[in-house]
């Protein structure tokens, strides 16, 4: 029976051992070498001494090492965190510091760079390197992952661990505040894995790579759904769009999966994804943002016999809804109907069901509401709530998502998105919260105080302005704010521009209006810096 | 060090404030190091097509054009012999 993550390898392992299962560069691994070798490192793991639900932190590119990584924490019993190799040691420390992981798999460049996160994490005790040399740190034990895989320790790992277990975190961003993490239990990850595999059809034969990433639900969940139908996942990190063409060609891939700017990028004019024709391309699907039309034309003349699948959904709920391919015809700006084994309805302010045609926020209910939020109980009964509609007798025996999205669904149950009830940001593909851009800016010398926004941008569906106000008498030079963003952030974080200005317009109660600084940033008409 | 090379080192720091932190070498490779992404190229190929009407191939986007500054700069310079193209 499977009902631990890992369990989707196993079975798969059990039932073609051989079969491909992973693929990277050169690197080809098959089911049963995977098996292995996170069996390896799983008793590694617990020979360091993790125990049921502890955390580890893996913060790593995208990898062979990574994949490892996942599936040897969870055979251990212990809740996996990817951190997204793009993160600076300003945002890892802070998701050490709110999931207290009791160890870290990463690089050696990583680990140099976050030594002072690291050495400041006293609950970490232990720090996994997948690079050959080693390092040493003052108070923490280092281990080689090279050299652990290395052991031929095979013996199968037991932990007690069951479904409702917590599997994994992951973190994301809301309108405000820092970075949340995102409970999911095993059975949630499981759920999310029968649920798209099911709508997308994923077979042993598919070949599905690996773009998004693992930091993200919607990457994470197209691993699993690999594993789980023996499938091959092959791993992709590219600066170049022809890197990908070149790789739907060589591997032979069936089904790619993306985000808005990602398909921007490959439906440009010089892409060679124009030139090529793409048979064993089954399948992409897009989500975190709506594609833009002229690029979904684009794509649609150049894969003529590949499905489009656009999603919606966020992490705290998985995959919410999917417009099914033949609907894409007659709906091209819909976001679909709600994702199998699960209910999506829209609810008004009275907390009654909106009629068709009418605005409301959508709720999801299914077996992917995620646990809620690590150590913030205040934010996860926000976000999961009992279910409005269900009988009294029933109300507490279960939690329904509250999206924040305002939807509305037509006559036939089709979603279309009409915006969000707050002011989050989404940038190429990412949710970020004004705040953390905030903070950065407010820590800069002589800023008295500071906004961030988000206004249209073709490429990255909203592209992140900083508004800055100098301290009095103090002068402030855009171009340094950016240079200090840049050393603090992700690129896909940073402004794209600096406006100073002498004042921030404010509200009744004394907070920044968003409303009134977005119309005066785009109505202006200023120019990029 | 060439006009254009001035103008695309000016255009680097300008575009990709990471660029700003130390001292840019010429030689730096700026996509192992981060400063520029997938989506940065995208804009370093708008900015070579405006600037110096050199229209990029999906086959030129190679890490042997696009990696540093001194990269960028040899790459538009040949493109300009082949093609008589000029700013």
């Amino acid at each position: 029976m499977e009902y631990l993550t890992h369990h989707l390898l196993e079975a798969s392992a059990s039932k073609d051992p051989s079969k491909e299962a992973l693929v990277h560069g050169e690197q080809r691994l098959s089911y049963a070498d995977l098996d292995a070798l996170s069996t390896r490192l799983a008793h590694a793991l617990i020979d360091a001494g993790l125990r049921r639900m502890d955390r580890v932190g893996i913060y790593l590119e995208k990898s062979v090492d990574q994949v490892i990584s996942f599936l040897a924490v969870s055979k251990a019993g212990g809740v996996f965190v990817p951190i997204n190799h793009l993160l600076f040691p300003e945002q890892v420390g802070h998701i050490l510091q709110d999931c207290r992981p009791q160890a870290i798999v990463t690089s050696n460049a990583h680990l140099e760079s976050c030594r002072q996160v690291l050495d400041d994490n006293a609950d970490l005790g232990v720090v996994f390197t997948a690079t050959e040399s080693a390092v040493s740190l003052e108070n923490k034990q280092v281990l080689n992952v090279k050299e652990i895989l290395a052991r031929e320790n095979d013996e199968p790992v037991h932990t007690r661990a069951i479904s409702n277990d917590l599997g994994a975190i992951l973190y994301t961003s809301g309108s405000t505040g820092r970075p949340k993490g995102v409970m999911l239990s095993h059975a949630n990850l499981i759920a999310g894995s029968r649920i798209a595999s099911t709508y997308l059809n994923i077979h042993a034969a598919d070949r599905i790579v690996s773009i998004v990433p693992f930091s993200f639900d919607y990457g994470l969940n197209q691993l699993l759904t690999g594993l789980e139908h023996g499938a091959t996942v092959v791993l992709l990190n590219f600066h170049f769009p022809n890197e990908v063409v070149n790789c739907l060609i060589r591997e032979k891939i069936t089904g790619l999966a993306g985000v808005p700017s990602f398909w921007s990028l490959l439906a440009q004019p010089s892409s060679s994804l124009h030139r090529h024709e793409f048979p064993d391309l089954r399948y992409i699907t897009n989500t975190g943002g709506a594609m833009p039309q002229p690029v979904l034309a684009k794509l649609r003349e150049s894969l003529p016999t590949t499905d489009v699948v656009l999603m919606y959904g966020l992490t705290e709920a998985f995959r919410s809804t999917y417009l099914p391919p033949q609907e894409l015809d007659r709906r091209p700006t819909s976001m679909g109907r709600a994702i199998p084994d699960t209910e999506i309805f829209v609810i008004n302010e009275d907390g009654t069901l909106c009629e068709p045609g009418e605005v409301g926020e959508l709720i999801h209910r299914g077996p992917t509401v995620s646990l809620g939020y690590w150590g913030n109980a205040e934010a996860t009964n926000r976000v999961l709530r009992s279910n409005p509609l269900a009988p009294p007798e029933l109300r507490d025996t279960e939690r329904v998502c509250y999206s924040g999205d305002l939807v509305e669904m037509d006559e036939d149950g089709f979603l279309y998105f009409r915006g969000r009830r707050d002011s989050a940001i989404k940038s190429a593909g990412y949710r970020i919260s004004a705040t953390e851009i905030e903070s950065v800016l407010s820590s800069i010398e002589h800023v008295r105080e500071a906004a961030a926004i988000g206004i249209p941008d073709d490429v990255l569906g909203q592209a992140i302005v900083g508004i800055v106000v100098a301290q009095d008498g103090e002068t402030l030079d855009p171009g340094e704010v950016l240079g200090f963003c840049a050393s603090k952030m992700p690129r896909y974080m940073t402004p794209r521009r600096i406006e100073i200005v002498s004042d921030l317009p404010k509200t009744a109660h004394g907070k920044i209006d968003y409303q009134s600084l977005r119309s005066r940033i785009t109505g202006a008409g200023v120019s990029p810096a | 060090m060439s006009e254009t090379g001035k103008k695309i080192r000016e255009f680097v720091i300008s575009r990709f404030p990471l660029a700003k932190q130390g001292r840019l070498d010429d030689e730096q490779d700026l996509l192992q190091s981060g400063i520029i992404d997938s989506l940065g190229i995208l804009e370093v190929v708008n900015y070579l097509s405006e600037e110096f009407s050199v229209v990029v191939s999906d086959e030129e986007l190679l890490p042997e054009n696009f990696s540093s500054i001194s990269k960028l700069t040899s790459f538009t310079e040949r493109k300009w012999q082949i093609t008589g193209a000029s700013d």
